[in-house]
C-alpha cells in the first residue's frame, strides 16, 4: 500500500456505520424544526437510500435522477418558495441521499463535513435549548466519526478501541479546546450590525399580521408559544391597561383591513401624556417580520426601530431571532386632539356598497345623537354588551360581513368585534381605526416577568373623539372581559394540559427556564459584550480594547491547551510523582537520574559530586526505598508515613553550587 | 490524503511539474534535519511539521462559513457549535504534533537483499509510555509498501519497503514519520535521516552455469567417513550406498540403519574471479553472487577469491555466505582498478 493508494481506502463496516450515524445524529434536530409535509418525506428518502445502498454504492445516474426527484419534491411541498426553511430542508434532503455514494473513506468525510451543517441550519430556525443540545451532541458524534476515519486512515483500524476510551479520547480533545473556544465566544467582537440580511421563512409561524382579514387569527389564537416577555422597571400597569399595541389598520376594502402607506413615513403626532407611565424592557421571539408592539403609546423609539405616524413601532431590520428592547411608554392624556383633514379622510373611508344595514343604522344613531359623538360610542357598546356573545367558532364571512355579524349571527371574536365596531362608528361619522396587537399579559411568579402569549393576540378599536384626541375602545372587553382581564386566573399557561394540577408550576419553571437561558446565551450581542467589563468598572469597551483582550485570552487560552495536552499522563502514586519531581530537580546541576539507576546508585553519585547535599538525599532516598521495597513493619501506619515522606521529599531543594 | 508524489524521473519536457518538484526541494532542504544524523535521536518539538490535510482545510472552511454566518445573524448557539468545533479541531493539531514529539528513532537496519529485490528498512523507535501512540506510518516517496509505527508500552517497529538497484551500500532516505491522527484534519510529520547506510548484495545472474567442479584430492562426492561428524541413524531405504550402512548398530538392533550426516560433503568449490574470463566486471559479480548462494544450497563447502583481497573460505554456513556475498558487494564498481 503506497502513500498515494492510501489516499481513499475502502470504508471499513465499522467506520461506515459510524459516518451513517453521525449524519443522522445531525440531520435529526433540523428535521425536528421543519415542518412535518417536508420533515417526514425526508427522513423516509434516507432511511430508503441507506438500506439500497448499504452493500454497494448506488449508480451515478440513478443517484442524479434521485438528487433531481428529492429538489423537485422539497421545491413542490414547500410551494417553491424560497426562504430559510426551504434552503434547510434542501440540505436536509441532501443529506438524506447522500449515503447514496459513501463508499470511500473521503466519501464519509465529505458526508461528515456537510452534515455538520445541519446543526448549524437548525439553529437558524430555532434556537432553544433542546436544538442546542441534541446540536452540539450530534457535533460530538461527529467528531467521534472524524476520529474512526482517521484511524483507518492511518492503517489501524483493526486494532479495536473500546467504545467508552474513543468517547473518551474525543471529550478529551473537547474539553481541552474548550478555553479557547470559551474565549471567543465571550470576547470576539460581534456585529453591531448584520453585513446582510437573514432570509425569511417561507414556511414561517404565524405572528402578528399587516393585514387583518376575519377568520384568518383563528391559527394565532390556539398558540400557546410566548411572544413577548417584559420586565417592568418599577410598578406595572394594571391589567386592564396592558393593551400591546401593535399595527393599526385604516384601510378597508369590504374584506381585508390594511394600514396605511401613508402613514408610516410621517412623524409621530404629538401627544398630551397622563401622569402615568411604564419603564419595561420587552423580549421579542422571534417572528421573521419588523412589526415591533408597544405597551400603549411609547414615549420615544428605541435604537435599531422607528415609530410611525400612529405609533406604531417597526424594527429596522426582521426580528429573525430573540431581541430586546428598552422602552419607556404612557397613556396619553389627549393623543393627537387636532386631526389633519387627510388623516380625517382615512379614518373615516368606507368601501362603497357594501354593507347596506350598519350604514343605515349608523346614519339613524347619528340623526338621534345630533353632535355628541361619545354617546354614539356608548350607544354602541351598551348595545354589544347586551346583545353579543362571544366565540371562536365562527362561519367563514360572506360579503356584508359586518351586516351578517351586527344583525344575524350576534357572536364572534376580537376581530368581528372590533371590525364591525370601526364600521359602525365611520358611517356615523366618527373617525375610527382598528388596532391589533396583544392585550393582557400572564406574570411568571419565578423571576417576576411578564408572559404575553401569541394567543393574547387582540384587536381592538379607537375613536378619535373631538378635544380628546384618540380613544382606546375594546369592544371585545364590553363582552367577554374574562378574555382579555382574567388572563391570570383562568387562562395561565399549561393548565389545561395533561399534567392538571401541575401544569401551571411546571409550565412557570420551564419558561424561567427558557427566559434565563434566552438571558445568558441568546442575548448576548455586541451590546452586553460592550459591557462585559462593567462589573470592573470599565462602562463601555471599544472595538479596539476588546480585540486585544480576546486576542490576549485567546493566546492564554491556546498556551493552556498545550499545557493540558502535553502534560502527558500524571504518576498515578502521589510518592512516586513526588520522587521523580524531587530527581527531575536535579536536572539543573546536570546530576539527574539516569532511568537505568536504582535510588542507591544515584545517591551515590550525587554524594560523589556534590558531597554536601549527600546527607540529605540519602536520607530521603533511605526512606523512599523502604517505602517502595522494604516489607511492612507492625505498628507503623503506612498511610501517614507516606505523606510524611512525600512533604519531605517535595521539601528537599538542591542548592547549586557557590563559588 | 495524498502526499505530493514526485515518483519517476524528472522529464525535461513537465514545466510546471519540475517547478513544482524545485520549490519542494527547496522547501525540503530547509526542514530539519538538513544531513543525515547518528541514530538514536529524539523527536523534538522543533522538528516536527504540522500542516492541515485537504480534508482540514475543507474543515477549516466550513468553519469559517458557520461562524461569519452565526456573527452575522448573531445566533449565538451557531457560534457556540462553530467555536467548540474549531476548539476541538485546534487540540487535535496540537495532539497530533504530541503524538510524535518525544519519541526516539533508535536504529533503522535492514537484512540485506541481492540488488533489484526491495529491501525491508526496519525502524525501531521508542519512547515514555505517557502517551498513546499508535497509527504512526513511515514512509518516503519512494517506497513500495509500509506498515504502520505502534509504540505499545513504549516500544515498537515500522517496515518500509525500499527498491533497490545496484549492490553496495544503500543511503538509507530520508524517511517521514507522520500521523494524521486524532482527527484527520492535520498531518504532523517528522523525517528521519540516518546515516548509517543498509548493504544491498549483488543481483546473482538468473541463468547461469552450475557450479564448477571442486578442486583438490576429494574429487568425488561422497559421505564423509569420519565418525566425529554429528550425524544420526535411519532407517535403510533403498538406494542408499551400501558404505553408509551402519553394521554394527544394525546388528544390535537387527535391522538394517543408515548413517546420515548433517550434510553431506563435497570438494571445496574455488569461485575465483580470475577464472571468469570474457564476462564483463559485473557479470562476474553477478555470476559469483549466484555461485555462493547456489554452493551455499547444495551445502559445500566454497572458496572465495577476488582480486586483490585474501581468500574467504573454504567454510560453508550463513556466517560464511553473508562474508561472501558481502565481499562481492562491496568490490570497488568497474574502472576501480580491478580488472
Amino acid at each position: 500500500m503506497s502513500a498515494l493508494a492510501n489516499s481513499a481506502p475502502e470504508l471499513d463496516i465499522s467506520s461506515r456505520r459510524w459516518s451513517l450515524l453521525a449524519a443522522l445524529a445531525c440531520v435529526v434536530p433540523l428535521l425536528l424544526q421543519l415542518p412535518p409535509s417536508l420533515g417526514l418525506p425526508i427522513a423516509a428518502a434516507g432511511g430508503l437510500t441507506t438500506l439500497l445502498a448499504w452493500r454497494k454504492p448506488l449508480p451515478a445516474p440513478i443517484r442524479l435522477a434521485l438528487t433531481l426527484l428529492v429538489v423537485a419534491a422539497v421545491l413542490a411541498v414547500s410551494g417553491a418558495r424560497l426562504g430559510r426553511d426551504t434552503g434547510c430542508a434542501l440540505l436536509a434532503a441532501m443529506l438524506a441521499i447522500k449515503p447514496a455514494e459513501t463508499a470511500r473513506l473521503r466519501d464519509a468525510r465529505s458526508l461528515i463535513g456537510f452534515a455538520l451543517f445541519a446543526p448549524f441550519a437548525t439553529f437558524l430556525l430555532d434556537q432553544g435549548p433542546l436544538s442546542l443540545l441534541l446540536g452540539l451532541a450530534s457535533a460530538f458524534g461527529a467528531l467521534v466519526a472524524l476520529q474512526r476515519l482517521s484511524d483507518l486512515e492511518s492503517g489501524d483500524a483493526a486494532f479495536a478501541v473500546p467504545l467508552r476510551t474513543r468517547l473518551r479520547s474525543v471529550l478529551h480533545l473537547v474539553l481541552i479546546g474548550l478555553p479557547v473556544a470559551l474565549a471567543a465566544f465571550w470576547l470576539f467582537p460581534r456585529l453591531g450590525a448584520p453585513l446582510w440580511g437573514m432570509p425569511e421563512r417561507a414556511l414561517g409561524r404565524t405572528g402578528l399580521s399587516d393585514t387583518m382579514r376575519p377568520n384568518d387569527w383563528i391559527d394565532l389564537m390556539a398558540d400557546d408559544t410566548p411572544a413577548l416577555r417584559v420586565r417592568f422597571f418599577g410598578a406595572p400597569p394594571e391589567p386592564d391597561q396592558m393593551y400591546w399595541r401593535g399595527p393599526t389598520m385604516w384601510r378597508f376594502d369590504g374584506m381585508e383591513w390594511t394600514q396605511a402607506a401613508l402613514l408610516q413615513g410621517l412623524p409621530a403626532p404629538a401627544t398630551q401624556p397622563a401622569q402615568r407611565g411604564w419603564d419595561y424592557e420587552l423580549e421579542v421571539e422571534p417572528t421573521e417580520r419588523t412589526q415591533l408592539v408597544a405597551l400603549d403609546l411609547p414615549v420615544a423609539a428605541p435604537t435599531g426601530s422607528t415609530l410611525s405616524g400612529d405609533y406604531s413601532l417597526r424594527a429596522n431590520t426582521p426580528l429573525t431571532s430573540l431581541t430586546r428592547w428598552r422602552l419607556r411608554s404612557a397613556a396619553p392624556a389627549r393623543y393627537q386632539p387636532k386631526l389633519p383633514l387627510l388623516l380625517r379622510q382615512l379614518a373615516l373611508q368606507l368601501p362603497e356598497g357594501f354593507n347596506p344595514r350598519t350604514q343605515a343604522l349608523a346614519r339613524q344613531w347619528r340623526t338621534e345623537a345630533g353632535k355628541d359623538d361619545a354617546a354614539i360610542v356608548a350607544r354602541a357598546l351598551q348595545w354589544i354588551r347586551r346583545d353579543f356573545a362571544y366565540t371562536l367558532d365562527t362561519p367563514p364571512w360572506g360579503r356584508d360581513a359586518v351586516d351578517q355579524f351586527l344583525f344575524d349571527s350576534r357572536e364572534g371574536f376580537c376581530q368581528h368585534f372590533s371590525a364591525s365596531f370601526v364600521v359602525l362608528m365611520r358611517g356615523a361619522g366618527i373617525p375610527a381605526r382598528v388596532v391589533t396587537g396583544y392585550a393582557g399579559g400572564y406574570r411568571n411568579p419565578l423571576g417576576d416577568y411578564w408572559i404575553v402569549l401569541r394567543s393574547d393576540a387582540h384587536a381592538w378599536a379607537e375613536v378619535w373623539l373631538e378635544g380628546r384626541g384618540w380613544v382606546r375602545v375594546d369592544p371585545t372587553a364590553a363582552v367577554a372581559p374574562e378574555r382579555i382581564y382574567d388572563t391570570i386566573a383562568d387562562r395561565s399557561p399549561g393548565a389545561s394540559g395533561l399534567l392538571g394540577g401541575l401544569g401551571v408550576p411546571t409550565w412557570n419553571v420551564s419558561d424561567w427556564l427558557r427566559r434565563n437561558w434566552n438571558d445568558l446565551l441568546l442575548g448576548f450581542n455586541a451590546e452586553r459584550q460592550s459591557r462585559l467589563l462593567a462589573p470592573f468598572g470599565v462602562e463601555k469597551l471599544q472595538g479596539r480594547q476588546l480585540g486585544l483582550l480576546f486576542a490576549l485570552a485567546a493566546v492564554a487560552a491556546l498556551l493552556w491547551m498545550v499545557w493540558l495536552s502535553a502534560r502527558g499522563q500524571r504518576e498515578a502514586d502521589p510518592v512516586l510523582r513526588a520522587w521523580h519531581r524531587l530527581a527531575a530537580r536535579y536536572r539543573r546541576l546536570g546530576l539527574e537520574r539516569e532511568a537505568h539507576e536504582t535510588a542507591s546508585e544515584w545517591t551515590a553519585r550525587v554524594a560523589r559530586a556534590r558531597p554536601e547535599l549527600a546527607a540529605d538525599l540519602r536520607e530521603l532516598s533511605q526512606r523512599f526505598a523502604n517505602w517502595r521495597y522494604a516489607a511492612p513493619q507492625p505498628g507503623m501506619q503506612n498511610g501517614r508515613d507516606a505523606t510524611d515522606l512525600v512533604r519531605a521529599l517535595r521539601r528537599h531543594r538542591p542548592t547549586s553550587k557557590q563559588f | 490524503m495524498p502526499s505530493p508524489s514526485t515518483n519517476g524521473a524528472p522529464s525535461p519536457n513537465d514545466a510546471p511539474a519540475s517547478r513544482w518538484r524545485r520549490l519542494r526541494a527547496a522547501a525540503l532542504s530547509l526542514t530539519r534535519p538538513r544531513t543525515p544524523e547518528a541514530l538514536p535521536v529524539t523527536i523534538d518539538r522543533r522538528r516536527v511539521y504540522v500542516l492541515p490535510t485537504r480534508f482540514g482545510l475543507f474543515f477549516a472552511a466550513l468553519l469559517l462559513g458557520m461562524g461569519v454566518g452565526a456573527l452575522n445573524y448573531n445566533n449565538n448557539p451557531a457560534l457556540l457549535l462553530c467555536l467548540l468545533l474549531g476548539g476541538a479541531a485546534q487540540a487535535s493539531l496540537i495532539a497530533a504534533q504530541l503524538q510524535l514529539t518525544g519519541m526516539s528513532i533508535v536504529a533503522i537496519d535492514a537484512e540485506p537483499v541481492a540488488a533489484g529485490h526491495p529491501i525491508a528498512l526496519r525502524l525501531h523507535a521508542q519512547a515514555e509510555p505517557n502517551r498513546i501512540r499508535r497509527g504512526v506510518r513511515v514512509d518516503d516517496d519512494d517506497v513500495l509498501a509500509t506498515s504502520v509505527l505502534n509504540l505499545d508500552q513504549g516500544r515498537g517497529e515500522a517496515d518500509v519497503l525500499l527498491p533497490t538497484q545496484q549492490r553496495g551500500w544503500l543511503a538509507v532516505p530520508r524517511l517521514r514519520c507522520y500521523t494524521t491522527r486524532p482527527l484527520g484534519l492535520a498531518r504532523a510529520w517528522t523525517y528521519v535521516w540516518s546515516d548509517t547506510p543498509v548493504l544491498v548484495y549483488a543481483a546473482p545472474e538468473p541463468n547461469g552455469p552450475p557450479l564448477p567442479g571442486g578442486v583438490g584430492e576429494q574429487a568425488q562426492t561422497r559421505l564423509h567417513a569420519s565418525g566425529d561428524d554429528v550425524h544420526h541413524l535411519r532407517s535403510y531405504r533403498p538406494g542408499d550406498a551400501r558404505r553408509a550402512i551402519a553394521w554394527k548398530p544394525s546388528a544390535r538392533r537387527d535391522a538394517l540403519l543408515v548413517r546420515e550426516y548433517e550434510q553431506p560433503l563435497g570438494a571445496d568449490v574455488v569461485l575465483d574471479w580470475n577464472q571468469l574470463h570474457g564476462l564483463t566486471y559485473e557479470a562476474r559479480v553477478s555470476r559469483l553472487a549466484r555461485w555462493v548462494d547456489e554452493a551455499e544450497r547444495d551445502g559445500r563447502r566454497y572458496r572465495l577469491h577476488l582480486p586483490g583481497q585474501p581468500d574467504l573460505g573454504p567454510d560453508h554456513g550463513a556466517a560464511h555466505r553473508h562474508a561472501c556475498q558481502r565481499a562481492l558487494a562491496l568490490l570497488p564498481a568497474a574502472g576501480g582498478g580491478v580488472r
